[in-house]
């Protein structure tokens, strides 16, 4: 466990500015579709 | 969730058309980012968290949905000279606007419900109330101000999934489709040896 916790934050050390920004921008992007449309889904009625 | 395959093919088409061209994957920064989780985590309270949808009453939606997207429209329209975001921005004006006429909440007929859910339990939804746990509420077409504007189109029957949707659905889904395709085209030229990453 630990040793994969070190693999992550020295994955995360690597991604340069512009990964983040883009990955950011990628969530952004993802949440303002989710909040902006609304279409109705069979799956409202089960829950 | 079914607009995020608007996401799923813009962000393969925007990898192909940079590596076609050489370039990286270029988004430029958006304005006022924090307003888009600010608008947003409402509705996944209200509309989407199994643990919390079941809870909140109905009464709250209208509010949420409102509220939430005129948050949106605000963030749209600071970041609207963005690629995609005009046509992003004028499908959330569609949506608000029929949403706003007819009580806070997108209106779909009874007829299209039937059709989305044909094996849906008796009683399980009623004319004039909101359709579930969603952001739609059942009206017929009399009742429903600017109808054209409402989740009338059905996926085709092969689909993998039931959904209406509006015409304000699938203007959004261009411009998320449309920002990400141009991503790939305003990048900056790869230097051939060292770049590996489209991004």
């Amino acid at each position: 466990m630990k040793g994969l916790v070190r693999e992550v934050k020295i994955n995360i050390g690597r991604l340069d500015r512009r990964h983040v920004q883009f990955i950011l921008l990628l969530l952004t992007l993802i949440l303002l579709v989710i909040g902006a449309g609304a279409p109705g889904a069979g799956g409202d009625f089960a829950g | 969730m079914i607009l995020l395959y608007a996401i799923l093919i813009g962000l393969p088409a925007g990898v192909l058309r940079a590596w076609s061209g050489g370039r990286r994957l270029t988004i430029s920064a958006l304005d006022r980012v924090w307003l888009v989780p600010a608008a947003v985590l409402p509705q996944l309270l209200v509309f989407h968290l199994p643990a919390t949808k079941h809870v909140i009453p109905d009464v709250l939606a209208p509010a949420t949905l409102v509220s939430s997207q005129i948050l949106l429209l605000v963030f749209v329209a600071f970041n609207r000279k963005k690629p995609g975001f005009w046509i992003l921005g004028l499908g959330l004006a569609l949506n608000l606007v029929v949403i706003l006429l007819n009580g806070g909440l997108m209106p779909v007929s009874p007829e299209t419900v039937a059709r989305l859910a044909p094996n849906a339990p008796i009683n399980s939804w009623h004319i004039g109330e909101r359709l579930g746990t969603g952001k739609d509420i059942v009206l017929t077409l009399d009742q429903t101000r600017l109808w054209f504007l409402s989740d009338r189109f059905l996926l085709p029957d092969g689909a993998s999934t039931r959904a209406a949707l509006s015409m304000g659905d699938f203007l959004i889904a261009l411009g998320a489709s449309w920002m990400l395709w141009s991503a790939g085209g305003n990048g900056d030229r790869l230097a051939y040896q060292s770049q590996r990453s489209w991004i």
